[in-house]
């Protein structure tokens, strides 16, 4: 494909049929019985064998995805702008989409390895728009993509893209390698519901699984085969293991597919991360649009003593808008804070964000007392007194969840914690891992006080602080200091020159 | 020239010693008018079992009591709840408080405003009431719902902050 003119429709590559295949199927499954409904019409009043009715069924499925993909492929057209981009799609029902290169926040690439071949790419344009406004350029070359990204992040001038193109720095920010990618696989949280399924499967194993195993044994037995108990157990034990293993490898095999040779790269103000074994993605995300950075840590990465960055834009399309993620899988404590004064730059970024720091503030003690009160000796009470008729003694056995919520709201409070200088704030929470969320005051859209009736008695309140990308609460602080905050936040978003966006 | 002058906290423009204004004194009214309507409901809910099943004496009279009190309650809560309601219109920002148990006071610079709506629904026209709603970038939680204004009160506002808007980003 050449590369198109400013001011006439084109149509992408015919590799983009495939684009289209996929979003068809993705279609399908979303809305899997609607779409399947006419295909089992069809296979009920056929008369036949199975293997006929299966393979009638397989080859119309087959001939209505590849028909319709070849439709959309064929209604698929765009045109440049000197400042929007224009997509006109849609087989029955004709859709228009003018985007405006000032409102593309990110500009992301995905390339499969059919198009990897080819030099192929798919663009996607991330908007500040609704989430169903979202512009795709399937199968465009990656000069193209390329070019239109150069275009797009100097605002539409294109004599300056050449520019941009020789400031591309050679060195990556992050480049994670092979052993980074076992660090993602472990700390996936379905990994981590695996070791919390396996810890109980090993205490039941022993009471359960014992008497299944005598009869096995027993069994075998019978059939000539010897086996002892003590064998039996060993086997069983090694069977659940092996599917642990089995799971862990699944999903450092995700990890790898989706960030082998992941490299994270500053290319003037835009952030830009490729990876990917077999679809490499390419996203882009330009400095100014972040509006928080989060630093995140489970039970597994804290073992690891790894994190997972995100930065974090304006979240789009109304109330049910999506989060748009800026992700960098894995980092130290100490390469993320190398990175802060980069991304958050050049007024924030001084602050640290490794929450091990001892530099935080802690939040009042009493953040504790609600959580018990409400969470913890109200219901275990309740539920107490109304199951007493019922269980006598014994209900008391409620109240042991008083204890139990204690400990979590202590954790918690230990946890929760605030730093801030004249620019940035940084908050800290967790429970069994750690989180902290950077901000700049500026980029705050407003700010809410809160005081329940104990917290104004205690002189204490809760400071909340909404961001585009979402709100950020700093509980339990004195009551001086939050108003101290929130006219000093007024006074920054007020005398800032620069936009928040 | 470059200036960068230190700022002293306490100097800052607080919001504590403000004269807030209240809500229009019908917004009472049209919330107890709303609480009535629910209740009406709830009440033929209950009284049909009532007359058609025979429920036992003291199931009924507990259900009837008990709908009494949630009257009783609801009736008498606009009388505490919208006073402690209140907003001022400063020159850069706005500012809103609300709540009895949980107070909160959130305010809102107009250089963030992305856009502003006022509605009324039926029980809002019959009191001659408007709600008037600010925009802010960040989906759900971006907006502030300032009801129980007086119907040109809230028009006054909003034509008001629109030009407060504008203004602030004719200088940006």
């Amino acid at each position: 494909m050449k590369a198109p003119e400013i001011g006439s429709w084109h149509r992408t590559s015919p590799f983009a049929i495939l684009f289209f295949i996929g979003r068809i199927l993705r279609l399908i499954t979303k809305n899997a019985w609607q779409s399947l409904a006419p295909l089992f019409a069809l296979l009920v009043a056929y008369q036949g064998d199975l293997v006929s009715k299966i393979t009638l069924a397989g080859s119309a499925f087959a001939i209505v995805v590849t028909a319709a993909s070849i439709l959309s492929y064929w209604f698929f057209r765009f045109q440049l702008l000197d400042d929007s981009i224009l997509i006109r799609q849609g087989v029955i029902k004709k859709k228009q989409l003018d985007i405006k290169f000032e409102r593309i926040q990110g500009i992301n690439t995905q390339q499969n390895i059919v198009y990897r071949y080819l030099g192929l790419v798919t663009v996607t344009f991330d908007t500040a728009g609704s989430a169903d406004s979202e512009g795709n350029l399937p199968a465009v070359t990656e000069a193209f993509a390329k070019s239109l990204r150069s275009q797009i992040s100097v605002g539409g001038h294109s004599e300056d893209s050449e520019e941009a193109d020789e400031a591309i720095p050679s060195a990556p920010l992050v480049h994670l390698d092979w052993r980074d990618m076992i660090r993602i696989g472990l700390a996936d949280r379905r990994a981590l519901l695996i070791f919390a399924v396996a810890g109980p499967l090993f205490e039941r194993f022993e009471e359960n699984a014992e008497r299944a195993i005598a009869d096995t044994v027993a069994m075998a037995a019978g059939y000539g085969l010897e086996i002892d108990t003590g064998n039996g157990i060993w086997i069983g034990i090694a069977a659940v293991l092996i599917l642990i293993v089995l799971l862990l490898l699944l999903s450092i095999g995700a990890a790898f597919l989706r960030f082998h040779d992941f490299q994270l790269f500053l290319d003037r103000r835009t952030l830009r991360s490729h990876g990917g074994l077999l679809t490499r993605h390419e996203y882009s995300m330009d400095l100014s649009k972040i509006q928080t950075l989060r630093l995140q840590q489970g039970i597994v990465q804290r073992w690891l003593g790894r994190f997972r960055m995100t930065a974090r834009q304006a979240i789009s399309g109304g109330r049910e808008g999506k989060k748009k993620v800026f992700d960098i899988p894995v980092v130290t404590a100490t390469l993320a804070d190398q990175l802060r004064p980069q991304l958050l730059g050049p007024e924030g970024g001084a602050l640290t964000q490794d929450p091990r720091s001892d530099v935080f503030a802690p939040v009042s003690p009493y953040y504790m007392r609600s959580r018990i009160l409400f969470m913890g000796v109200l219901p275990a009470l309740v539920v107490t007194l109304v199951i007493w008729p019922e269980l006598g003694a014994s209900s008391l056995a409620f109240l042991l969840w008083i204890p139990a919520v204690a400990a979590l709201a202590y954790q918690n409070w230990r946890r929760a914690g605030y730093l801030h200088d004249d620019n940035e704030l940084v908050r800290r929470s967790g429970l069994l891992g750690y989180r902290t969320v950077g901000l700049l005051f500026r980029k705050i859209q407003r700010v809410s006080i809160t005081q329940s009736r104990y917290q104004r008695g205690k002189n204490l309140a809760s400071l909340r602080m909404y961001m585009a990308s979402g709100s950020v609460r700093v509980p339990y602080i004195d009551y001086a200091t939050a108003q101290q905050l929130r006219d000093y936040i007024l006074y920054k978003v007020e005398s800032s020159d620069k936009t928040w966006h | 020239m470059f200036q960068n002058p230190e700022i002293d906290l306490d100097t800052l423009p607080g919001v504590d010693q403000l004269e807030w204004q209240g809500l229009h004194p019908a917004f009472k009214a049209r919330l107890r008018a709303n609480f009535a309507i629910v209740l009406a409901i709830v009440a033929v809910a209950i009284s049909i079992p009532t007359i058609l099943a025979g429920l036992p004496v003291l199931v009924a009279v507990s259900l009837w009591s008990a709908l009494a009190l949630v009257v009783a309650a609801l009736m008498g809560w606009p009388a505490i709840a919208v006073p402690r309601r209140g907003y001022v219109v400063r020159d850069k920002d706005i500012v809103f408080r609300s709540g009895v148990l949980w107070r909160s006071v959130t305010a809102i610079p107009f250089n963030r405003i992305q856009h502003v709506e006022t509605s009324s629904d039926p029980l809002d026209r019959k009191f001659d009431l408007a709600t008037l709603q600010l925009f802010t970038a960040g989906g759900s939680g971006g907006d502030l719902k300032i009801d129980g204004l007086g119907k040109d009160v809230a028009e006054q506002l909003r034509a008001y902050i629109l030009k407060k808007v504008g203004a602030s980003i004719e200088s940006a």
